[in-house]
C-alpha cells in the first residue's frame, strides 16, 4: 500500500489476493457484522476462499501416483507436522522434532497443533487452500474421508525408507483402505471401565469379576455405590457421547457399527437396547441426572466424574487412565467392559489410537518417509513418546519401551496384554463422511436422556442420518 | 450531494491540483475497497456458486443444482435452528433495547460521574460477543455456578442452567441483554438532540414529566429507536461464539441453544457440507432483509421524522 502512485498500488493490491484469502479462512467465526450490506455473509468469506484456492491444490486420486523415487536432499527441506492433542503431548512432540532435526540437519520441521476440537475445521480448510500440512497425525474415524479425497499419500511407497515390519498385520490393517496403506498405526487402545478403588473400599463395595460380569451385574453395583454413599458419589459415569461403547454393545449383540462396504450396520433393535440401558440405569440411580452429565460432558475430560472421583465407574479408553490418575489423585483400575449372555466370543478389539499419515502432495516424499520412520520404528522417538499416544503399535518398540514406563502404564500394557486372548477382528473402517458420528451420537443420546425422543425414535433417527452423512461423502 | 462532489467542488483551485486530491482519496480510500471486494462481495459470490454445489472441501466441488434448497425443507435441525434462533431475536431484542432506553434516561438526567456510569455500562458490549464472556457464563450458571450460591442465600435451590433444555436459551438471552450498553450510548445521544424548547413549552402549558415523555421524548427517539432495532436484530440472527462455548459447539442441551449460525458452522465444518453451509447463509441473508424490509415499510407508521413537513 504504499506505492507512490494509485497505479502502482492497485498492482501491488492484485499480487496480495492469496494472502487476504489465506487469513479470511483463520477469521473468528463470531459472526457481528453490524451493517445491512454485511449481513449473512460471514460464512460465505470462508466458502469463498475455498473456492478461489480450490483450483490450485486439489486433484482428487493423486494418492495412486507410481511409487516416487525417494532420493534425500542435500538442500534445505522444511516440513510442516500437524498433530492435535493437549499441553503435555505439544511438549513431546517439540521434543521429539528437535531431536529429529538434530538428527537432520537440513529438515527443518515446523509444528502446527491445536486441540481436537478445533483440529478438523483447519486441516479440511487448510486442504481446500491448497496447503496440506506433509505429516498429518490421523484419526480412523478421518481417514477414509481424507484418503477417498486424495489427500493422503500412500505410505506403502516408502517402503524403500519406513519399515512395517514391526507392526504385526492386523494392526497395520486398520491404516489400510482397499489394500492402500494410508497411515501408520502409532498405538493400540481398548475400550474399558475405568473403577476408582478407592471409592469402592470406601464403600464396602465388591466389584464383580470382570471377566464374566454382565450390564446387569454392572449396573447393580453402581446403583449400590449410588446408594451406599448416600448421593454423594454416583455409581457411574453415563455413556452415549462417543463411538467406541456404542461399537463395544453392537459387537456384543452380534452385530457392528458399519459393514465393510461402508453402510450403516447397526439395527434399529441393537440402538434401542443401548439407549433403554441407559434409561434404566439413570432410572434407578446408577447413572448421574442427565443435566449434569450434560454440564459434565462439555468441561471435558479434566471436568468428569471420574476424574473428579464424584463416581465409581466410567466408560473411556485406556490411553485414557493415565491423564484421569494425574486428575482424581485416587486408584483407577482399568477393568474389562461388561458384556451380555451369549455375546459372540471377540467382540472387544484393539482400537489404533491414531496414525501417521503424510500428505499425497508432499515436495519431499523422502523426507517425510524419514521423518515416519523416526516416529514409527526409532527407539529414540519411543523414549519420549512413551505411551502418552497409546501403547505403541509397533511390537518391537513397545517391547523396548515398556520397562521404561511408570506404573501406571505399565498396568494399562499389561491390561491390553491380558486382554489379547479375547480380542477379535477390528471393526469395519470408518466409510467416508463416517465423522460424523460424533455430533449424530450426542446429540441422540441427549434426545433419549431428556425425554425429547424413545430409544425407538432414536435408533430409527440414528440410522437415517448417519447413512445420510454417507451418502453425502460418497457422491 | 455526495462526498466525492463535495471534493471536486473546492473553489479556487488549479484543476490539476483538485485531481491529485482526488487521486489522494481514492488512494485512500482503496484498502476499504480492496477489502470490500476481497472479503464481502468476493466471497458472497462465490458462496451463492457453492450453494448449488456439493463441497466437502477436500476435492473440488460439484454442481448439485437445487438440491441444497430442496433438503432445506425436509432438514428438521434446521427448522429447530430457525425456531431457536427466532426464539432468542425476538425475545431478548426487545428487552435488550428496553433496558438500553430506561438507562439512557435515568443517565440523561445529569447524574454525577455520568461518563463512569456510560463506559461501565457500554463495557459489557465491547465483551459480550467474546470467548471470555461465554465461558464466564457457564461458570456462572453452572451446578455450581456463582448464580446458584446466591440463590442458596436466600433459600432456593438452584439447578444447572446451562444444562437444563428448559433454562439453557435463556441464560443466551439473558447475555445478550447485558450487552445493553451499545444502543444505551446511542440512545443517550438521541436524547441529547432533543431541543430543550420542546420541553419548556410543554411545561408551561403544564405538562408533567410523564406526559412530557410520552408527547415528546418517545416521538423524537423514535428514529433512533428504529435504527437500534435493525442494527440489533440484524446482529441477534448472527450470534454464534456464545451458543458455540457454553454449548461445547453442539447447539445442546437437546438442540435448545442450536443457533442459527451454529448449525450452519456445524454442516460447514463439521459435517463438511460446505455447499449445504452456502445455501443456509443465504437462507439467513433472505430471512434478515426480508425482516429489514418489512421494518422499514412499517417504520412509515410508527418512525416520526422531526424535519418532515
Amino acid at each position: 500500500m504504499t506505492g507512490p502512485t494509485g497505479r502502482t498500488t492497485i498492482t501491488t493490491s492484485t499480487t496480495l489476493i492469496p494472502e487476504h484469502t489465506h487469513d479470511s479462512t483463520r477469521k473468528d467465526p463470531t459472526m457481528r457484522g453490524i451493517t445491512r450490506r454485511r449481513a449473512g455473509f460471514v460464512a460465505a468469506i470462508g466458502a469463498a476462499t475455498l473456492l478461489l484456492t480450490a483450483c490450485a491444490g486439489n486433484d482428487a486420486g493423486g494418492g495412486e501416483a507410481a511409487a516416487p523415487e525417494l532420493e534425500l536432499s542435500d538442500e534445505p527441506v522444511t516440513l510442516s507436522f500437524t498433530w492435535w492433542g493437549n499441553d503435555t503431548r505439544h511438549a513431546i512432540t517439540e521434543e521429539l522434532i528437535a531431536a529429529f532435526e538434530a538428527e537432520y540437519p537440513n529438515i527443518t520441521i515446523e509444528p502446527q497443533y491445536t486441540d481436537w476440537a478445533g483440529y478438523w475445521d483447519k486441516l479440511s480448510t487448510s486442504v481446500a487452500a491448497g496447503d496440506i500440512p506433509d505429516i498429518i497425525q490421523m484419526d480412523e474415524k478421518q481417514l477414509s474421508t481424507y484418503a477417498s479425497n486424495g489427500v493422503l499419500a500412500d505410505v506403502g511407497t516408502y517402503a524403500s525408507i519406513l519399515s512395517t515390519e514391526d507392526f504385526p498385520e492386523a494392526v497395520l490393517d486398520t491404516g489400510a483402505l482397499d489394500g492402500t496403506q494410508y497411515g501408520v498405526p502409532v498405538g493400540i487402545n481398548s475400550y474399558t471401565i475405568i473403577a476408582n478403588q478407592d471409592l469402592l473400599d470406601q464403600y464396602g463395595i465388591e466389584v464383580p469379576d470382570d471377566e464374566s460380569w454382565t450390564w446387569d451385574e454392572f449396573i447393580a453395583t453402581a446403583e449400590e455405590v449410588s446408594a451406599a454413599s448416600g448421593g454423594a458419589t454416583v455409581g457411574t459415569q453415563s455413556w452415549g457421547f462417543e463411538d467406541g461403547g456404542l461399537n463395544n454393545w453392537l459387537r456384543q449383540q452380534g452385530g457392528s457399527l458399519f459393514s465393510t462396504d461402508g453402510k450403516v450396520a447397526a439395527t434399529e433393535e441393537e440402538l434401542s437396547s443401548w439407549w433403554q440401558l441407559l434409561l434404566d440405569a439413570t432410572a434407578a440411580g446408577a447413572t448421574p441426572e442427565p443435566a449434569a452429565t450434560i454440564e459434565r460432558e462439555a468441561g471435558g475430560l479434566a471436568e468428569s466424574f471420574t476424574a473428579t472421583n464424584a463416581s465409581a465407574f466410567g466408560p473411556w479408553w485406556s490411553n485414557q487412565v493415565q491423564a484421569l490418575r494425574e486428575a482424581s489423585g485416587q486408584d483407577l483400575v482399568a477393568l474389562r467392559v461388561p458384556s451380555v449372555e451369549g455375546a459372540p466370543d471377540g467382540w472387544a478389539y484393539y482400537k489404533p489410537s491414531m496414525f501417521w499419515s503424510g500428505s499425497a502432495k508432499t515436495e519431499h516424499p523422502a523426507e517425510v518417509a524419514t521423518f515416519l520412520d523416526f516416529l514409527a520404528n526409532s527407539e529414540e522417538a519411543a523414549d519420549l513418546l512413551l505411551a502418552e499416544r497409546g501403547v505403541p503399535a509397533n511390537e518391537a518398540i513397545r517391547e523396548y519401551i515398556t520397562p521404561k514406563l511408570d506404573e501406571v502404564n505399565q498396568t494399562v500394557v499389561g491390561f491390553l496384554d491380558d486382554l489379547a486372548p479375547e480380542i477379535g477382528e477390528a471393526p469395519a473402517p470408518t466409510p467416508p463422511g463416517g465423522g460424523a458420528i460424533e455430533t449424530i451420537i450426542d446429540q441422540h443420546t441427549q434426545q433419549v436422556l431428556f425425554g425429547e425422543m424413545t430409544p425407538e425414535e432414536a435408533a430409527a433417527s440414528f440410522i437415517e442420518e448417519l447413512q445420510r452423512a454417507l451418502d453425502d461423502a460418497a457422491i | 450531494m455526495s462526498a466525492l462532489g463535495e471534493l471536486r467542488r473546492v473553489k479556487g483551485q488549479p484543476v490539476s491540483r483538485q485531481r491529485k486530491q482526488n487521486k489522494a482519496a481514492f488512494l485512500f480510500l482503496l484498502p476499504w475497497f480492496i477489502g470490500l471486494a476481497l472479503i464481502t462481495i468476493g466471497p458472497m459470490v462465490a458462496s451463492f456458486a457453492l450453494s448449488f454445489t456439493r463441497y466437502n472441501l477436500l476435492s473440488p466441488p460439484r454442481f448439485i443444482g437445487f438440491e441444497n434448497y430442496v433438503r432445506m425443507f425436509e432438514d428438521e435441525r434446521l427448522h429447530k435452528a430457525l425456531a431457536v434462533t427466532f426464539q432468542y431475536v425476538f425475545i431478548s431484542v426487545p428487552l435488550q433495547l428496553g433496558l438500553a432506553l430506561l438507562l439512557a434516561i435515568v443517565l440523561d438526567r445529569g447524574l454525577r460521574g455520568l461518563s463512569l456510569y456510560r463506559s461501565a455500562f457500554y463495557l459489557p458490549s465491547l465483551l459480550g460477543g467474546s470467548v471470555a464472556i461465554a465461558i464466564l457464563w457457564r461458570q456462572l450458571f453452572g451446578v455450581d455456578g456463582l448464580v446458584n450460591v446466591v440463590l442458596g442465600w436466600v433459600g432456593i435451590e438452584g439447578q444447572g442452567w446451562i444444562s437444563n433444555p428448559e433454562t439453557a436459551l435463556g441464560t443466551l438471552m439473558v447475555l445478550n441483554v447485558w450487552t445493553f450498553g451499545a444502543p444505551m450510548v446511542i440512545f443517550l445521544a438521541g436524547l441529547r438532540q432533543i431541543p430543550v424548547m420542546y420541553y419548556e413549552a410543554a411545561s408551561v402549558d403544564g405538562a408533567n414529566r410523564r406526559q412530557q415523555f410520552r408527547h415528546i421524548t418517545l416521538p423524537m427517539l423514535t428514529p433512533i429507536i428504529f435504527f437500534n432495532l435493525i442494527l440489533q436484530l440484524i446482529g441477534a440472527f448472527q450470534s454464534f461464539t456464545q451458543a458455540f462455548v457454553v454449548s461445547g459447539g453442539t447447539g445442546g442441551p437437546v438442540d435448545s441453544t442450536l443457533f442459527y449460525t451454529l448449525y450452519l458452522y456445524q454442516q460447514g465444518f463439521t459435517s463438511l457440507n460446505m455447499g449445504y453451509a452456502s445455501a443456509m447463509a443465504w437462507l439467513l441473508l433472505v430471512i434478515i432483509a426480508a425482516l429489514t424490509a418489512i421494518n422499514f415499510w412499517a417504520s412509515k407508521y410508527w418512525v416520526f421524522y422531526d424535519d418532515q413537513d
